[in-house]
């Protein structure tokens, strides 16, 4: 894992304990405070790479992402866009939405260009996600460009 | 033996590194949530005199436009929801549950639905409403939920107003059945 990553990594430890949202149990207790969706949920990498395009989230520990809540769309109506390949997620079994998979911590995500093909420089975003402690936010929507090496 | 130091060495350089770096990026302005970005999950009493804002206008699932003034002279629970959050449609039935059990004696509840509204009329015959069920555009309902005390977006998301048009209570996250039957029998209009 890269230095800079461990890093990031360490620095949501610490946003959250400091904020104590780490209560893993269903219901939400008094007292426990939440992170904005931003804090919770930190996009840290959109670059290009030999294969297309690279994400990456970083994730505040007692906090996760659905996977199938993860879209991308070309952010100004163009030619449509590859499938975005993440990998296998955390099974979980919700009562409501069934078998669904989750992210924690850190999602890496690739968006494969074949040699030769657009790759855009833009690209609009979409995920959405919740804390373990019972609270979940509202999708989030962002227009992003692509870093060049 | 001897071999053993230079490692030693150069693992202790790098935890020294990787520390200093941690703190640089803890320490960087912004690394750290604001108080005023944050919010505490569960229930959080209201102001000694804050009032519930007139004149918010609603839509009902079938088009009806109603006012959450509408309801005054009862005791309105305000419950933000959305078919997109589990501990939403966990919570729902027991808040339909409590509409039927005191919606005589003078509760009412009302559920904003963060969601698009096509999402909101699939979902809602599922979930059995026996209250009023409020749509818009997300961001509509989002603007409602601010100006009723949720800046942070967090849902479930409840506002407790009593009869006489005093905010009581926020609730960020589910309220349990025993919550909920303790807090509307202590404050059921007289």
């Amino acid at each position: 894992m890269p230095l800079i990553r461990l890093i990031l990594l360490l620095s949501l430890l610490g946003t959250s304990l400091g904020s104590r949202a780490l209560d893993l149990s269903r219901k939400p207790q008094g007292e426990s405070t939440l992170l904005t969706a931003d804090q919770a949920f930190q996009l840290v990498e959109a670059r290009r790479d030999p294969g297309g395009i690279h994400l990456s989230w970083l994730i505040a520990p007692g906090y996760y992402l659905y996977r199938h809540r993860l879209a991308v769309e070309p952010a100004d109506g163009g030619a449509a866009l590859p499938a975005l390949r993440l990998p296998p997620g955390q099974p979980r079994h919700d009562e409501h939405f069934g078998d669904v998979e989750i992210y924690t911590t850190m999602l890496d995500a690739d968006l494969p260009f074949a040699a030769g093909q657009r790759v855009p420089t833009r690209l609009r975003l979409r995920w959405q996600g919740c804390a373990e402690a019972g609270v979940c936010y509202p999708p989030v929507t962002r227009t992003v460009d692509i870093a060049t090496p | 033996m001897s071999s053993a130091r230079p490692n030693l060495a150069i693992i202790a350089a790098c935890l020294v590194a990787l520390a200093a770096g941690v703190a640089v990026f803890l320490l960087r302005p912004g690394a750290q949530p604001d108080a005023d970005d944050t919010a505490q999950v569960g229930s959080t009493p209201a102001g000694d005199n804050e009032r519930l804002p007139a004149g918010l206008k609603l839509t009902e699932l079938d088009g009806r436009a109603f006012s959450l003034d509408d309801y005054k002279g009862k005791l309105l629970i305000v419950n933000f929801w959305a078919t997109w959050c589990a501990p939403c449609l966990h919570e729902i039935p027991v808040l339909v549950q409590m509409q039927a059990r005191y919606g005589a004696k003078g509760l009412q509840i009302v559920g904003p639905a963060v969601d698009d509204i096509e999402d909101a009329r699939r979902a809602a015959p599922g979930l059995q409403f026996n209250y009023p069920v409020a749509v818009g555009t997300p961001e509509d309902i989002l603007d409602l939920m601010t100006k009723l005390g949720n800046e942070q977006g967090g849902l479930p998301f409840s506002v407790v107003i009593t009869a006489d048009g005093r905010v009581l209570e926020r609730q960020l996250g589910e309220y349990s059945e025993a919550e909920l039957v303790a807090l509307i029998e202590k404050n059921l209009p007289r």
